[in-house]
């Protein structure tokens, strides 16, 4: 009963907390527009400056969104991803998953020539983007997950994850030699990580994407309690494991994939997001780390974002710079933390 | 006994001091029996002597300490002593390999593109005339970008390799020198001035010995300039001009000393960023140049653009500026040679001329009526 009340406490105080960094992301930018404006836009949808105006509602409202759904997707598909292979140190990024996106957005993008028009015609639409990358994400996926299966080891699983986005970006640097200046630069472009030039069509297909992702978490919430204690464990429950399995495996590149087609790769969000909600809720249940993990993955994109524009300034630092600095620290205090354990 | 090295110290760096301006002092008065031929660019020198050239690239690369200096000799040139530590190239060079578009129409103009035997990643070259010549098999392709094949050049074995360093760095630049290959660094690139950009022709007219054909073909487009400019200071109103594009949330624009911001100023136009220090390219926040550019009356050089369409499929927040409301964004990026350089990219710097009258006309088409933009094209 006590550590009901004490979740439902922190549960109101994330909730509470995502409204505010939510409002902050959009009061703060590299102009300074007064807070006073910023809800007079937001609310009335108009302010004192036909600029200012535009600037929030048009700019600043979709990058809070796309942070806020970004962060949400990549954290639970690394919640997944941590369960899956009972792995603390599972996740998009790490996995390599991120790269088989790539690799997906480098294979439509730069190797268009190699297809017949029709196709790469489509696969340079959006959605096309979408599905290369997701496809790209499946495949790694399934290869590591195939691989683990043979392993066992969180060491060697990090390291064939390792070789993964080696790998790609080998074949990302071979075909760079073979593509035009501009294929070269769009892809580029992408690479870099970037939250702010989304229309809101593309960000209500990749809010679509990560609610598809989403609702197919929660129908998994009761096998991936069972998961923790074994595969085995799990099948004698009579939960159909190839079944949620194979859910699970769709959710998860379903959500890195589109997250990463649309905003380019995001590093150590996913992987660094369920564990800061496992230790500060300290349980292992499902039930209660979906939640947290994903409103703390709000709340950890909408803090990297906002710090990403230093206000007032002109510099804008990338995205993913401040997602390292913020998870490396993490993997590092994990893996020591692990060997502490064992000796 | 402190002090006593001390005051020892002071003494020496003294005399050290001494030493080298007098050194200094030395060299200079030997240099200046012959005047420099080069006036507008600031990072080249030429004294032209009986039977040779000194050739002087003081500034290759924009934080360089040192520069370069080339002894072109004629032939039966009789070298004096003192410059024999310098590398020497036989004048008039008969084979040649460029690692710039932008040497191209030097060439062209000078009448010697057929000495042109290599070139890296060939498909940039937009001019027919070399094109042509590309197709042909005349034209080696001797690697991608700046990373030059050093084999293939090696047995190609050309009188001149002129070629750019961006840093201290260039062990490709090093290996050749070794292989006894001539490699001349061209510094054009960190010219700021127009004119001074398109006076480095005069570099390639004393490689040729036309040194007398390039100062000819300059002064007609340093009279073309400076007539273009006359023109514009009749006009009082100076519109205010927006440029630049967005990658990846940051605005790129072209800082206040740059070569495109003098050409905006000199064509009479209210550059919203002219007052920023720098050669370079400022980078922006979106809702900066939002703040500042919404109502600018014209907007130049969108990036790579060539319509409005593609440009507000690429940024939605693109549409929202009066220029592009308006229809008044000139891009360079149109114009595209057969296999789709920009010819802007390759020509601009050689005919400052043309880009000053291109720029006149956008911003007052009253000044030059019967003149049609050669560079610069309406997005439509």
């Amino acid at each position: 009963m006590k550590t009901t009340n004490k979740n439902t406490l922190l549960f109101l105080t994330l909730i509470i907390g995502v409204v505010i960094l939510f409002v902050l992301n959009i009061s703060l930018g590299s102009i300074n527009i007064p807070v006073k404006e910023v809800y007079q836009s937001l609310l009335h949808g108009s302010c004192s400056k036909e600029s200012w105006n535009y600037i929030i509602l048009n700019y600043r409202l979709p990058k809070a969104i796309v942070a806020i759904l970004v962060g949400i997707g990549l954290s639970i598909s690394g919640l997944l991803m941590q369960t899956l292979f009972r792995n603390p140190l599972a996740g998009p990024y790490v996995l390599g998953l991120s790269s088989g996106a790539s690799l997906g957005v480098a294979v439509v993008i730069l190797g268009a020539w190699l297809l017949p028009i029709s196709l790469s015609e489509f696969f340079l639409s959006s959605f096309g983007i979408i599905i290369a990358s997701s496809l790209g994400s499946f495949i790694v996926l399934v290869s590591v997950l195939v691989i683990a299966k043979r392993l066992r080891d969180t060491m060697a699983i990090l390291i064939v994850g390792l070789m993964f986005g080696s790998l790609t970006s080998a074949i990302v640097g071979s075909l760079t030699y073979f593509s035009s200046a501009e294929q070269l630069q769009k892809f580029t472009f992408w690479s870099l990580g970037n939250l702010g030039n989304l229309t809101w069509n593309s960000i209500a297909i990749l809010c679509f994407c990560v609610v598809l992702g989403l609702v197919l978490s929660v129908f998994s919430i009761k096998p991936l309690n069972a998961l923790l204690l074994g595969e085995n464990y799990a099948r004698s429950l009579g939960i159909n494991y190839k079944k949620t399995k194979y859910i699970i495996l769709f959710a998860t590149s379903i959500l890195a994939g589109s997250i990463t087609a649309f905003v380019g790769p995001i590093a150590f969000i996913g992987l660094a997001v369920p564990h800061i909600a496992k230790l500060v809720f300290q349980t292992s249940n499902h039930k209660i780390l979906f939640w947290s993990t994903l409103l703390f993955g709000a709340i950890i994109m909408l803090i990297c974002d906002s710090i990403t524009q230093i206000p007032g300034t002109e510099i804008i630092l990338p995205i993913n710079a401040i997602t390292s600095i913020f998870g490396a620290p993490i993997v590092i205090w994990l893996l020591v933390r692990k060997r502490k354990m064992m000796g | 006994m402190k002090s006593n090295i001390l005051y020892f110290f002071a003494i020496f760096s003294l005399l050290f001091l001494f030493g080298c301006l007098q050194n200094n002092a030395n060299e200079k008065t030997k240099i200046s029996a012959v005047a420099n031929s080069v006036k507008y660019a600031k990072g080249l020198e030429l004294y032209h002597y009986k039977g040779y050239t000194v050739m002087k690239v003081t500034k290759p690369w924009p934080e360089a300490t040192a520069g370069f200096t080339y002894i072109l000799k004629e032939k039966n040139g009789v070298l004096p002593d003192s410059l024999k530590q310098y590398s020497m190239i036989s004048v008039p060079i008969q084979s040649i390999v460029v690692t710039s578009t932008t040497h191209i129409p030097a060439l062209e103009m000078l009448g010697v593109e057929n000495t042109l035997i290599g070139f890296p990643s060939t498909n940039f070259i937009s001019s027919t005339k070399t094109r042509k010549r590309i197709e042909n098999g005349k034209v080696r392709e001797v690697g991608v970008n700046e990373s030059l094949n050093t084999e293939v050049l090696i047995d190609m074995k050309p009188d001149a390799i002129v070629t750019f360093g961006i840093n201290n760095n260039n062990s490709t630049i090093d290996n050749l020198k070794k292989s006894g290959l001539n490699v001349l660094i061209n510094g054009d690139w960190t010219e700021q001035s127009p004119l001074g950009k398109a006076e480095w022709i005069k570099f390639f007219g004393a490689l040729y010995g036309l040194d007398t054909k390039a100062n000819t073909l300059f002064t007609s487009i340093e009279t073309n300039y400076n007539n273009a400019l006359a023109l514009a200071n009749k006009t009082t109103i100076s519109p205010t001009v927006l440029s630049g594009a967005i990658y990846q949330d940051q605005w790129y624009v072209p800082q206040g000393q740059s070569w495109a911001s003098l050409f905006l100023k000199d064509a009479k136009a209210n550059y919203l960023w002219k007052e920023s220090k720098g050669f370079g390219s400022l980078s922006l926040p979106f809702e900066k140049v939002f703040e500042k550019g919404q109502n600018a009356e014209f907007w130049v050089a969108p990036g790579d653009f060539s319509s409005l369409k593609q440009m507000s499929d690429s940024n939605i927040h693109y549409a929202e500026f009066a220029s592009f409301k308006n229809k008044k964004v000139y891009s360079y990026a149109v114009n595209k040679g057969a296999k789709g350089g920009i010819i802007y990219f390759e020509l601009a710097s050689a005919r400052p001329d043309l880009v000053l009258k291109d720029l006149i006309k956008i911003f007052h088409p009253e000044l030059l009526p019967k003149y049609s933009p050669f560079f610069f094209i309406k997005l439509e």
